[in-house]
């Protein structure tokens, strides 16, 4: 089964049509990604992980380290919710 | 004017115009499915708004911009009513640039989910409309004049109103009328984004009525032509902007 950062790079991928550095500093600037590559990536996310990004919660996830572990705080609220 | 009974499904219908005409299709008894973006929480309190005036509210989560997420919607649309009665293109989407400054990737993200969604969700819709229907489109003034950095918007509206009137003529021997709405000076947030560099500007003053358009009018429209009350009306795009478009160029315009 694909890591977090696998599906997401994934999807950062697609979103780019390029292969991009995701070096656990990496931000969406890095990656020249403007804001609706940052608003497809977002979807593609919401969609894979079946979560929902707040928009008051995209400061929290400016690099790519920090959205892995966003992504992953929110799949485990889900889970506990549903448990 | 009653709806009671019908089914309506209204895109992009959890917020601003979209939110007006799914709360004024349910006032008049429809009940109401609120396809959303991405926001939730938004869908669920609009859904319940609905609900409270006494009918059924559905929310389904699609980008309206991909065909599979259409077709996914329509299917659950089948499932939980069985039918559809109204159908209201009113998501939208759009990129703020020049045409000099436009790349393939906003064109194609504006036409997809201005202008394609409502062929594809339109095929799906047409036979879910088993006694006849009505569809109605949301347009904005753009699609004829010139507006600074609405260029994307602007020809996707223009694409969707030549949709709306190819659709009236195709889809008239079912017995759905199709028709289009078409907003200047409308109280929006995407009013506000696209006019935040312009010059301060009193926009109720620019309108012969003397006042901006307010959602509750589009929705009062809307809600007209999906009543039998204006089967006539087809494939028409109407403008409603208190006048504005009779006496004044738009601000930035050409």
């Amino acid at each position: 089964m694909a890591t977090t950062e696998e599906t997401l790079k994934g999807i950062v991928n697609k979103v780019l049509r390029k292969e991009v550095d995701f070096s656990d500093g990496a931000t969406f600037k890095d990656f020249a990604a403007d804001s609706l590559d940052i608003v497809q990536i977002l979807v593609g996310v919401e969609e894979a992980f079946d979560i929902e990004i707040k928009d008051e919660d995209l400061q929290e996830i400016k690099t790519m380290g920090a959205f892995v572990a966003y992504i992953d705080r929110k799949v485990a609220e889900k889970g506990s919710k549903v448990g | 004017m009653s709806l009671k009974g019908k089914v309506a499904l209204v895109t992009g219908g959890s917020r601003g115009i979209g939110r007006a005409i799914t709360l004024r299709l349910a006032r008049d008894g429809a009940d109401v499915i609120i396809n959303y973006f991405r926001k939730r929480e938004t869908a669920e309190a609009t859904a319940k708004e609905a609900a409270a005036l006494g009918v059924t509210a559905h929310t389904i989560k699609a980008n309206v911009g991909d065909p599979e997420k259409v077709g996914a919607m329509f299917k659950e649309v089948e499932e939980k009513f069985g039918r559809l009665d109204i159908f209201i293109n009113n998501a939208a989407s759009g990129v703020a640039r020049s045409a000099m400054e436009l790349d393939v990737k906003g064109w194609d993200w504006t036409m997809d989910i201005n202008a394609k969604a409502f062929l594809m969700c339109a095929q799906r819709a047409a036979p879910l409309m088993k006694n006849g229907g009505k569809m109605v489109t949301i347009s904005s003034l753009g699609s004829r004049m010139v507006l600074p950095v609405y260029t994307s918007v602007g020809v996707s509206k223009a694409a969707l109103e030549a949709l709306t009137r190819y659709l009236a003529v195709e889809l008239a021997p079912k017995g759905i009328c199709v028709n289009g709405v078409s907003g200047g000076a409308v109280e929006s947030d995407a009013l506000r984004m696209y006019t935040k560099d312009m010059p301060a500007r009193n926009w109720n003053v620019s309108t012969p009525a003397g006042r901006m358009v307010r959602g509750e009018d589009i929705a009062n429209l809307v809600a007209f032509l999906c009543n039998d009350e204006s089967n006539m009306i087809r494939g028409q795009v109407i403008v409603i902007d208190g006048g504005m478009s009779l006496t004044q160029v738009m601000p930035g315009g050409a």
